[in-house]
């Protein structure tokens, strides 16, 4: 497979090969498959796909989240500034998660300790990698919630999380990530329990710190729109693998893949009228079922010979557009 | 819209909740009261589907719980066919039910997982007495089953063998198997995957035009209220800020929120810049004085923040409740 | 065949309870068949064999009345299935009917919760003892007593989890639909409450046991001549030095049976239990 060259210092992450599979009790079944993307510094990747489609899975295990989990690596390299993350030992890992590399999460309050003060859980946060005095952490965590535009930072510090609003939830749970001056901040659905207009200041936030900071962002959600609107790079994800990926302006104007294009016609848009909208027929499969050749054909309109038993290796339409589909769309006239 | 009476008129309907504030020592803390509805009226006519749309705790689904009797109403009325139903007793109200209908969020939760989809579905039927032999019984639930897109053989099994979006079609087959004339949809596609949603907004679609039932079509997402509504309320804090045809509201907004709204959307396409505030809506348990909205509003004024306004009518079916809604219209054309 | 299959299901993997489940069964066979299996009457007085020691004609020895204990003890299991389904039944339906009427109506339920939590006060086995020196001795009012006794934890646990369900979408969905109140209680709750009521009911037959025995032994529980484990235990308690066997067998039984009958429950706990449930979907 080719991949894009790509200038190896601005090189963050790199995954190669990534395979996970879940232990059921029926064996071991894949949840996801041969998947390799990469991102660089100062780069937003943005992953979208429908629930099931691995995208979650992804960030847990870059971030070592799968333990606990019946989900296991079976295969593959997540590459992070040059090292292997799955063959570092539990305690390199622990030195780069929520340093290097942090991680926020759909639901802030059930990541918020609802019996400490925000304050005590970013400092906390701070102290866990750098070794300072209190007095110097509560600065840094006042500095930090000023960051993520929190109103009246030295009043709310000493809040407790259900004294916060949704939205402001968040924003600490993003000043908690950039404790350690992450390189990489994974973000998985960090909108989707906010309301619209708080999901804009959110989305804004991450945009801003990204371009303040210069960190890659991998932001994950089933929202094409959030996605659209926040992200550099896009992969689609469709039951384990990416299915297409390419340069966000690209990929909206230069579809390949049925799926992302079927998942754009789906969305009902505030801007337009149709009758009716074009829905992907089928439904999203679950993991136990086996799909030989391409995991999309049941549902896809264009599917033909060969779509039911070889699964379509990942071809190049541009230098940063690729696709995995054997009857790939034309491009718009 | 028919010039024939409407089927449903709410008037100032009103449904507040008490609850016990925290305890700060000994004695039980005082009684605050929540209005999670406070005064909203509308009309519903004949096969027209109204839009109600609005952030989280903006009351519009308790407007629908209200409606449908499952939350008990404080104050106000709802003329069915002209009688009032928010002041009869449940046994009065239980025929009436057959008329009145809700489709629930949650696929998951709203169908009993101990009971076979045909148990499920009879249900109602028996109640209504629609149906006198099992065979008749059996060929209604047979026929609302393909109208739904179901395959009448599915009525044996239990609803865990299912997807959500087969679920939801089960919830809606519920709803049209006893022919209601006002069907209550909260948040009906909001669990679904993007793709499966389309199928069931589609759905959805085509039973309500097929059978000219009246709809209250509840969401918080702006896209799918636009796609299925004829007429869009937006609420905020208990409180319906604008009411307008679909394609008034979404080209032309009269109310400051419905624009914030409007402008929070992500876009797939790019074009419009995001306007970004920074406020969140406030509690309905102490809304801020005069309008609701002005603590967030780029045009507030003294008089804002000193009475609240109520809806105006705006000539062509469109109403705004805002102090400077001519001055928003004026803007726009 | 599905019920074996679930069974099989429960208990694959878990060698204890499975060891329990075996025992269980092989006490309730020799509760059917006593009157086959059983030597010896087990009222027929012996005189020339009293205290003899366990040997191959008495398997457990026999009692000061000389009574076959081996034959006492098969009959013994049949009482101990008769209090245990007993019990079972009452705590079930009055502690089951209690809790989720309390859960559904919540005014009535205010004063029927404030009686359960007055009788939860007590001590099981004080309750248990005040309500028997009211009552005569009997099989029919020991399970009643012990029946009673194990409502009140019943009625609890239903309220709450009732509570929970009469919050659940697919019962504002049935009341929408047009469902009267005895249907949403019996046809949309109910039926979601039989897992955790046959985890409460496996606990309540073991704890039924030891109230059992514990008020033969004080002498308030079966009449003295019914033979049961608490109360050969009870008769023999003055020939403890003289005749530990009388003490031995029976006493095991009641703590093998009781053990069984917990791991049994435990077993079944956690097959219900979502948390240790592998949901492939959730991930």
């Amino acid at each position: 497979m080719t991949r894009p060259n790509t200038d190896a210092s601005d090189l963050l992450l790199d995954m190669r090969g990534l395979t996970l599979g879940v232990a059921t009790p029926d064996g071991i079944l894949p949840v996801v498959q041969d998947l390799s993307l990469s991102l660089s510094t100062g780069e937003t990747l943005g992953i979208v796909g429908e629930s099931g489609c691995g995208k979650s899975l992804t960030s847990l295990a870059i971030m070592g989240l799968l333990e606990g989990t019946p989900v296991r690596v079976l295969a593959g390299e997540i590459f992070f500034r040059g090292r292997d993350l799955l063959r570092l030992s539990p305690r390199e890992r622990r030195a780069i998660m929520g340093n290097e590399m942090s991680m926020i999460f759909q639901e802030p309050m059930t990541s918020l300790n609802p019996v400490y003060r925000i304050g005590d859980q970013i400092i906390e946060a701070i102290r866990e990698h750098r070794p300072m005095s209190r007095r110097a952490a509560r600065d840094r965590a006042l500095e930090l919630l000023t960051m993520v535009r929190i109103p009246d930072p030295a009043g709310r510090i000493d809040s407790f999380p259900h004294q916060l609003s949704g939205g402001q939830r968040q924003r600490v749970m993003i000043a908690m990530a950039l404790a350690g001056s992450p390189r990489l901040l994974i973000a998985d659905e960090p909108t989707t329990a906010l309301d619209v207009t708080v999901q804009a200041q959110i989305l804004k936030l991450i945009v801003e710190l990204q371009k303040d900071t210069g960190m890659g962002v991998m932001l994950i959600s089933h929202d094409l729109g959030v996605i659209a609107e926040t992200c550099d790079r896009i992969a689609v994800m469709y039951r384990g693998r990416v299915v297409e990926t390419a340069g966000a302006r690209e990929l909206f104007q230069d579809m390949r893949h049925p799926y992302t294009r079927g998942l754009l016609d789906s969305i009902p848009e505030a801007d337009e009228d149709v009758d009716r909208l074009s829905a992907i027929p089928g439904r999203v499969p679950t993991l136990d079922e086996t799909i030989t050749g391409c995991a999309f054909h049941p549902r896809c309109a264009r599917a033909g010979a060969g779509c039911d038993s070889d699964q379509p290796a990942l071809t190049a339409f541009a230098p940063t557009h690729f696709a995995r589909c054997h009857y790939p769309l034309e491009p718009d006239a | 819209m028919t010039d024939a009476a409407p089927l449903l008129q709410v008037r100032d309907l009103k449904t507040h909740f008490t609850f016990r504030a925290p305890s700060t020592g000994v004695l039980p803390g005082p009684k605050r009261v929540l209005k999670a509805v406070d005064g909203v009226s509308f009309d519903l006519a004949e096969g027209e589907v109204l839009g109600i749309v609005g952030e989280s705790g903006c009351g519009k689904s308790t407007v629908g719980r209200t409606l449908t009797k499952l939350e008990p109403a404080t104050s106000g009325e709802a003329l069915f066919r002209g009688r009032d139903i928010l002041g009869l007793s449940a046994g009065a109200f239980r025929p009436l039910r057959r008329e009145i209908q809700m489709i629930f969020q949650d696929p998951f939760a709203s169908l009993n997982p101990r009971l076979t989809i045909e148990q499920t579905l009879a249900e109602p039927v028996r109640i209504h007495g629609l149906a006198r032999t099992r065979e008749e019984v059996r060929a209604r639930i047979s026929d609302t089953l393909v109208k739904v897109g179901l395959d009448p053989k599915v009525m044996t099994r239990y609803p865990h063998e299912f997807s959500g979006g087969q679920r939801q079609r089960i919830g809606i087959a519920r709803v049209m198997i006893v022919e209601p004339r006002l069907v209550i949809a909260d948040e009906a596609v909001s669990a679904l995957d993007v793709s499966i949603q389309a199928q069931v907004l589609n759905l959805i679609k085509d039973l309500q035009r097929d059978s000219g039932i009246s709809m209250l079509f509840i969401s918080h997402d702006l896209g799918v209220v636009r796609h299925i509504s004829d007429r869009v309320a937006v609420m905020y804090l208990g409180r319906i800020v604008e009411t307008a045809p679909k394609a008034a509201i979404f080209e032309k907004p009269a109310h400051p929120y419905t624009r914030l709204l409007l402008a929070s959307i992500p876009r797939i396409r790019p074009g419009r810049q995001p306007v970004v505030d920074l406020g969140e809506p406030a509690s309905a348990a102490s809304p801020p004085s005069g309008c609701a909205f002005h603590p967030r509003c780029p045009l507030a004024t003294d008089i804002c923040r000193s009475t609240r306004p109520d809806p105006v009518d705006l000539g062509n079916g469109r109403s705004s409740a805002c102090h400077h809604a001519g001055q928003l219209l004026g803007e726009a054309a | 065949m599905t019920a074996i299959l679930t069974m099989g299901r429960i208990f694959r993997g878990r060698w204890l309870a499975t060891a329990g489940l075996c025992w269980l069964i092989l006490v309730a066979l020799a509760a059917i068949f006593a009157p086959l299996v059983a030597p010896y009457d087990p009222l027929e007085f012996d005189p020339l064999v009293r205290l003899s020691p366990p040997s191959q004609e008495h398997l457990f020895g026999t009692d000061h009345f000389g009574r076959d204990s081996f034959s006492r003890s098969l009959y013994g299991a049949r009482m101990a299935i008769v209090i245990g389904f007993g019990s079972v039944v009452v705590a079930l339906v009055a502690g089951g009917l209690a809790g989720m009427i309390s859960a559904y109506f919540t005014r009535l339920g205010h004063v029927i919760m404030r009686i359960v939590d007055v009788l939860m006060a007590f001590p099981a086995l004080l309750l248990a003892l005040v309500l028997m020196t009211l009552l005569e001795r009997s099989v029919v009012n020991t399970v009643i007593v012990i029946g009673i006794v194990y409502a009140t934890t019943t009625a609890r646990i239903l309220f709450g989890m009732t509570l929970k369900l009469k919050g659940e979408v697919f019962v504002d969905a049935a009341t929408c639909s047009g469902a009267g109140h005895a249907s949403i209680l019996f046809r949309h709750i109910l039926p979601n409450l039989v897992s955790p009521l046959l985890v409460q009911a496996s606990f309540i037959f073991a704890f039924a046991q030891l109230q059992a025995a514990a008020l033969d032994f004080l002498g308030l529980g079966l009449p003295p001549e019914v033979p049961s484990w608490g109360n050969m235990l009870s008769e023999s308690r003055i020939y403890v030095t003289r005749a530990s066997w009388l003490l031995l067998f029976p006493g095991a039984l009641i703590i093998l049976s009781v053990f069984s009958m917990n791991l049994v429950g435990d077993a079944l706990r956690d097959s219900i239990d979502p948390r240790f449930r592998n949901d492939i979907k959730g991930v």
